[in-house]
């Protein structure tokens, strides 16, 4: 970039920062606005601002539903996690390993259902799982998000696997490892830290998804479904307060997962010298 | 060795397989059988009748919605393309390795942010009493309604995409090769002239997969034009919840829905086309 | 010196879809011999190592190990450790329980896992680093903890697949004596794949040659050098000079080759099959075993008259480059001491001369 230096011009370059300023404004400006106003007296928010409360965050601690669907949204986002990281898992290794005729059909399958809007998806699981008998449960909702989670899941396992050297698997087969002592000796661990950034991921993912939740999950809202009702209903800072929590919730997982993800890359960059 | 099946392989394939086949083939393949059911005293029956698609593809409120939502979600695209390219220009070619790394980290963020929070947030802002006017009455202007217009439904929708197409614009943008841009100062190419005659060519591809990206998003949402443009213009997910919440009419929800699966193919299709078609004489990325 | 064989390799073949990469393969390793399998990339070597190794099964043919034929064995029944080029060294594992893992694998309890670790840790002079991270290692360090970690099971055979290539050219040399002293040591049998002519020549008693799935050659260093069987080889180990041409006359004790340069004699005792008049034959001479003279010398057979067209000095020695009238590249690889008094310019005219007894026939193909 040095002998690049010539050529610059310093207006450009400080007019240019300052839209990168600007549009981050743009994208944090809601953020920061709910954490703001949900420790924010006024029944309407707006400016000037009232004075420092915590009534929203007790509005809504002392709703009996908001505590239900904090506890559904914990369970289904911790199985949600769970299945969808086995299944993203299973689904990596396959593509790493293998190679099979219709390959781009599995892959299709693997990656393609986060790219259908929400609404479709949500629609078309509510008619589906309501017609097997599955829908209006906390289940139907775990089914639902697993299908647009696993594909998170496989995406972060995929790329870990790709940072493997290639002669590693068969290196411990030719050292007398079977292909399941090989995958519990060398394939798990390697890929450990990618494991638990997808499960954190996945879990993320599904603590934020309102719109299938909303068409599947019948009287087992999760928090988002609930944050949609408060939105339908009059507008409310305790929307803010929800809000906050769970962006407090979803940042902890997310940085848990970043801190896996780029903390052990150490040893197998240097592997190739 | 690379055995076709063996009870190892398939344990790990499967599972995925199964589940995608379930829960994700076999709704969407129903919802296309839904669309030809029918609707007979509020109860769903069964059948083989063009009915739906007949009767929705004659109502003029469904091209509206129709024309409405493409219109909204191109000019979207566009919009987030465009402001999305000086700021991931800057980012990838004038910051520090460091300052690029917590920018990407920092947009990342707004996707573990609930959206429907953030739209919330607008309407904080947008309100006739919200943070803008108010602001704008400091200075004797307004109050201006901004708040269930276009422009609100605009905003929400930016606030959907623009971290995303700032993201995929910038991965394409760091890996242009730098020696191209110096070449093209060596050569005479003046900055500005570099950028759409080096820089935006190479990236091209990644340029138009975020101006699709952004067409998916918005063209399903029904966040915005509700909570921000007020529901109206009508847009054809609030025509899916509208037709689904009333009156059984899933049958006709399945032709929006199947109908919107539809145009994202082809502009999917032929965006991609566009996108690798200037590639045989374009720089390779 | 009799040794038995260990592995033998009969018609094997190994296919990818359409791709042969090894054409009907016949050979045998003996027990406790060195030996190493040279080519370019491409030529199938890595195949073959592969094949032995149990991470590729041949299409058609037989491999036996101890005459057991091992085909369907998968590799982690068979006890063919392998070194690899990349090391393979599990980057989550210490360097104790890299050289463990074996030994695990087959079920060897803790305290004899350790002691059997340490033994040959100690013996690779890597004890002092067992606790470490394999990132906090030297290249040299790392290849002696892949080595001990193949060779902790003392198995009868170890295969190396171009274990050097990521050394730099000095611990490359103190690697390879390392190599060649643990074999002479273990008596295990080590099959070496390389594309460096002096990797292999300078540590194997024999050296299988390949090209394009094909063996060329097999012998010791010493034979293959001194008489390459095929066009190939002599091209491949890049010391020889080659004429093409025409079998003028041919006897068992001589062969008369008209060439565009004139006719070449080669004497008998050098010839794989007693080749017919008018015959194409293309015979070498080595770079080294060719002498140069400012006038032409009289009494010799083979004297070709050439201009000098460079020079390059590597060492103690240097190599002239020449060429006939005809077109033909000639080197000659001499001492200084030999070439001092010579006029070396370019474009200076000398005569090249060499001994019937220094020219080998080869085989075109």
């Amino acid at each position: 970039m040095s002998s690049e230096a010539i050529n610059r011009s310093r207006a450009v370059d400080w007019s240019l920062r300052a839209y990168i300023v600007l549009a981050y404004a743009f994208v944090f400006a809601p953020i920061a606005a709910s954490f703001v106003f949900s420790l924010n007296s006024d029944r309407f928010p707006s400016i000037p601002l009232g004075h420092f409360s915590l009534e929203w965050y007790r509005a809504v601690a002392s709703d009996p539903l908001v505590w239900q669907g904090l506890g559904n949204t914990l369970v289904i986002g911790l199985i949600v996690g769970v299945v969808s990281t086995l299944l993203g898992f299973g689904a990596a290794y396959t593509d790493y390993r293998y190679n099979f005729f219709g390959k781009q059909v599995y892959l299709a399958l693997a990656l393609l259902p986060p790219t259908i809007p929400v609404i479709i998806m949500g629609l078309a699981m509510l008619a589906f799982l309501s017609r097997v008998d599955l829908s209006g449960r906390a289940i139907s909702v775990i089914i639902a998000h697993v299908v647009i989670c696993a594909p998170f899941a496989m995406a972060i396992i995929r790329l870990r696997l790709s940072q493997m050297d290639p002669a590693l698997e068969p290196a411990a087969w030719n050292l007398g490892a079977s292909e399941w002592a090989t995958m519990r000796h060398v394939i798990v661990p390697f890929t450990k830290p990618a494991i638990f950034g997808a499960l954190f991921i996945t879990m993320a993912v599904s603590f934020d998804e309102f719109a299938i939740a909303w068409f599947v999950s019948g009287l087992n809202e999760t928090l988002p479904v609930k944050v949609l009702g408060f939105l339908q209903g009059q507008v409310s800072p305790r929307i803010n307060a929800i809000g906050t929590f769970v962006f407090v919730i979803s940042m902890t997982l997310v940085i848990l997962a970043q801190v896996l993800l780029s903390g052990r890359t150490g040893p197998t960059a240097a592997d190739k010298e | 060795m690379r055995p076709r099946l063996s009870i190892y392989g398939l344990t790990f394939s499967l599972p995925l397989l199964v589940w995608q086949l379930l829960f994700f083939v076999a709704p969407l393949a129903f919802l296309v059988a839904l669309s030809f059911w029918t609707v007979k005293n509020f109860t769903m029956r069964p059948d083989f009748d063009a009915v739906n698609w007949i009767t929705m593809y004659g109502k003029p409120v469904f091209w509206q919605a129709y024309a409405t939502t493409f219109a909204l979600a191109a000019s979207a695209s566009v919009l987030a393309s465009v402001l999305a390219f000086p700021a991931s220009y800057a980012i990838a070619f004038k910051l520090s390795d460091t300052a690029r790394r917590w920018a990407v980290f920092l947009m990342v963020i707004p996707f573990f942010t609930s959206y429907l929070v953030r739209v919330y947030s607008w309407q904080i802002f947008l309100s006739d009493a919200g943070i803008v006017n108010v602001l704008l009455g400091y200075v004797g202007l307004g109050p201006y309604p901004m708040l269930n217009t276009v422009g609100a439904t605009m905003v929400g929708y930016m606030t959907l995409s623009l971290p995303l197409v700032i993201l995929l614009q910038l991965f394409s943008l760091v890996f242009i090769d730098r020696n191209l841009i110096e070449a093209a100062h060596n050569m005479r190419c003046g900055r500005v002239r570099t950028v759409f005659e080096v820089v935006i060519p190479s990236a091209r591809v990644g340029l138009v997969i975020a101006a699709l990206f952004c067409f998916i998003l918005t063209f399903g949402d029904f966040v915005s034009p509700v909570y921000l443009g007020g529901g109206d213009p009508t847009t054809l997910s609030i025509l899916i919840t509208d037709t689904t919440k009333s009156g059984q009419q899933w049958p006709r929800a399945a032709v929006i829905a199947l109908t919107m699966i539809g145009t994202l193919l082809a502009v999917a299709f032929f965006a991609v086309r566009f996108a690798y078609a200037g590639n045989a004489k374009g720089a390779r990325k | 010196m009799q040794r038995d064989t260990l592995v033998s390799f009969e018609g094997v073949i190994k296919r990818f879809g359409s791709f042969t990469a090894v054409q009907r393969m016949d050979f045998e390793i003996k027990k406790g011999e060195f030996l190493a399998i040279m080519g370019s990339s491409g030529c199938g070597k890595t195949t073959t190592l592969r094949m032995l190794a149990g991470l590729e099964a041949p299409s058609e043919g037989t491999i036996r190990l101890s005459g057991k034929p091992i085909n369907h064995l998968p590799t982690w029944q068979r006890d063919t450790p392998m070194v690899w080029q990349s090391l393979a060294l599990f980057p989550f594992l210490n360097v104790r329980e890299n050289v463990e893992f074996a030994l695990k694998m087959r079920g060897v309890g803790k305290a004899e896992r350790q002691r059997r670790a340490e033994q040959w840790l100690d013996r690779m002079q890597i004890l002092e680093f067992a606790d470490r991270n394999i990132a906090q290692l030297s290249g040299g360090q790392r290849q002696r903890v892949a080595l001990a970690r193949s060779l902790v099971v003392e198995p009868e055979i170890l295969l190396l697949d171009e274990p050097l290539s990521a050394l730099d050219a000095a611990l490359k040399v103190r690697m390879q004596s390392v190599l060649k002293n643990l074999q002479r040591e273990t008596g295990i049998t080590f099959v070496y794949v390389t594309h460096s002519q002096s990797e292999a020549f300078s540590m194997a008693d024999r050296v299988v040659i390949m090209s394009r799935g094909v063996i060329e050659q097999i012998g010791t260093p010493q034979e293959i050098y001194g008489a390459p069987r095929t066009r190939f080889v002599a091209d491949f180990l890049g010391s020889s000079n080659i004429f093409t041409g025409r079998v003028r006359a041919a006897s068992p004790s001589a062969v008369e080759v008209d060439t565009p340069d004139g006719p070449l004699a080669l004497a008998g005792g050098n010839l794989p099959a007693p080749p017919r008049q008018g015959d194409t034959a293309t015979l070498t001479v080595l770079d080294t075993k060719t002498h140069l003279s400012v006038s032409r010398p009289t009494g010799q057979a083979n004297v070709v008259p050439v201009r000098v067209i460079g020079e390059e000095f590597v060492g103690a020695t240097a190599t002239v480059y020449l060429e006939t009238a005809k077109g033909q590249e000639i080197r000659v690889q001499k001492s200084h001491d030999e070439l001092a008094g010579l006029p070396l310019d370019i474009g200076q005219e000398l005569f090249v001369h060499w001994s019937p007894a220094d020219s080998h026939l080869v085989a075109e193909a």
